[in-house]
């Protein structure tokens, strides 16, 4: 199988311009077919399996009815010839013989049923596993064409000539600075939150008298009039 | 979840740290995701049967400073194992973020991981700025 190898071989071989298909679209077309015909052909097996394991079930069935019947007949063959009765026990007899023939023919066709179940059994286990296999490898891929496509609709805008010179560092310093934006917008909010729940330091100091605040009216009025008293 | 439902759920969400996001299915199929915290490199969304691939176009082999770019890959080869979360690789001419999840996976942490991708975006530039043109 090898889809990787086979992709890195591609790649190398210059199957690698954005856009470009790495892997045949026919190629998974037909991994797809082969996967979906393994499949149909493996739930045909199957139902000619469960045919096959009823004929088999039936078979033994026969097979317990013919013994019982053969034990059956011996006991009554037995009990003729105590009864002197050698020539119905004759008769008799050639009946178990006909019955254990009969089951006889009977166990050699279960036992050839009994053996090709068990192979077509394991052919489809077989099967089953490189059906998943196969998925395995298609999902690969799959994954590869779907990276390409998410890769191939922005790489277009990249520089392919260089003409967006430090595009990567210009566009790092943006979402820099948004960043740094937001932080300080987090940093303003929490200090708004600080002074809504009276967090603000200078507000606790003149709520004790200690510092800061001017006295108002009254203390300008009593300055003056000290400048004035001085004069 | 298909990618318009993602889309919508994105549209409504805010992160832990109050990231939002705006998402746009395009017309190729491929959700286009920006983040509040690294709106200068939007990552790509796409799905396979069975995985979300996130992918963050970081800058083309042009973009590197001529004869750094084995540096670079050195450079990210070590930084790779710091960022679990998200891988580097290279596609076509164009080095990528990558990370993918399970389709089954959550929406809040599909959303956190597309928020560590953003931050991780811009962790990985800063490491390699000085080897870029």
């Amino acid at each position: 199988m090898g889809v990787l190898r086979d992709m890195l071989t591609a790649l190398k071989g210059g199957a690698n311009e954005v856009g470009e298909a790495i892997v045949d679209a026919n190629a998974i077309r037909i991994l797809e077919q082969e996967i979906r015909d393994a499949e149909n052909a493996i739930g045909s097996a199957k139902q000619s399996l469960t045919r096959m394991k009823a004929s088999e079930i039936r078979l033994k069935r026969d097979m317990a009815t013919l013994a019982t019947d053969a034990a059956d007949y011996e006991k009554k063959a037995l009990a003729a010839l105590n009864a002197g009765e050698e020539a119905l026990a004759a008769e008799v007899a050639e009946r178990i013989a006909e019955l254990e023939t009969d089951r006889g023919e009977k166990a050699t066709e279960q036992a050839a049923l009994d053996a090709e179940i068990h192979k077509i059994h394991a052919m489809i286990k077989s099967r089953e596993k490189i059906i998943a296999k196969n998925k395995r490898e298609l999902d690969k891929v799959r994954t590869v064409q779907e990276l390409q496509k998410a890769t191939a609709s922005v790489s277009k805008n990249f520089a392919a000539t260089g003409s967006t010179e430090h595009r990567v560092s210009k566009a790092l310093e943006r979402v820099k600075a948004k960043q740094e934006g937001w932080q300080d917008r987090m940093q303003a909010g929490e200090w708004m939150e600080g002074q809504e729940a009276g967090d603000d330091i200078d507000a606790k100091l003149r709520a004790k008298g200690i510092g800061g605040a001017t006295g108002g009216a009254g203390d300008v009025l009593a300055r003056l009039k000290a400048k004035q008293a001085a004069a | 979840m298909t990618l318009d439902d993602l889309a919508f759920h994105l549209n409504e969400h805010a992160g832990a740290e109050g990231t939002t996001f705006d998402a746009v299915v395009t017309e190729n199929d491929i959700l286009e995701v920006v983040c509040s915290n690294n709106d200068e490199f939007p990552i790509h969304i796409t799905r396979t049967e069975t995985q979300l691939l996130s992918v963050t176009p970081l800058f083309s082999i042009a973009e590197v400073q001529p004869g750094k770019v084995d540096e670079l890959n050195a450079t990210f080869l070590r930084l790779s194992p710091a960022v679990p979360l998200s891988s580097i690789g290279l596609q076509g001419q164009t080095y990528i973020l990558f990370g993918a999840m399970a389709l089954s996976t959550r929406f809040d942490v599909i959303a956190h991981e597309i928020e560590v991708q953003a931050e991780n975006t811009i962790e990985v530039l800063e490491a390699v700025e000085h080897l870029l043109a």
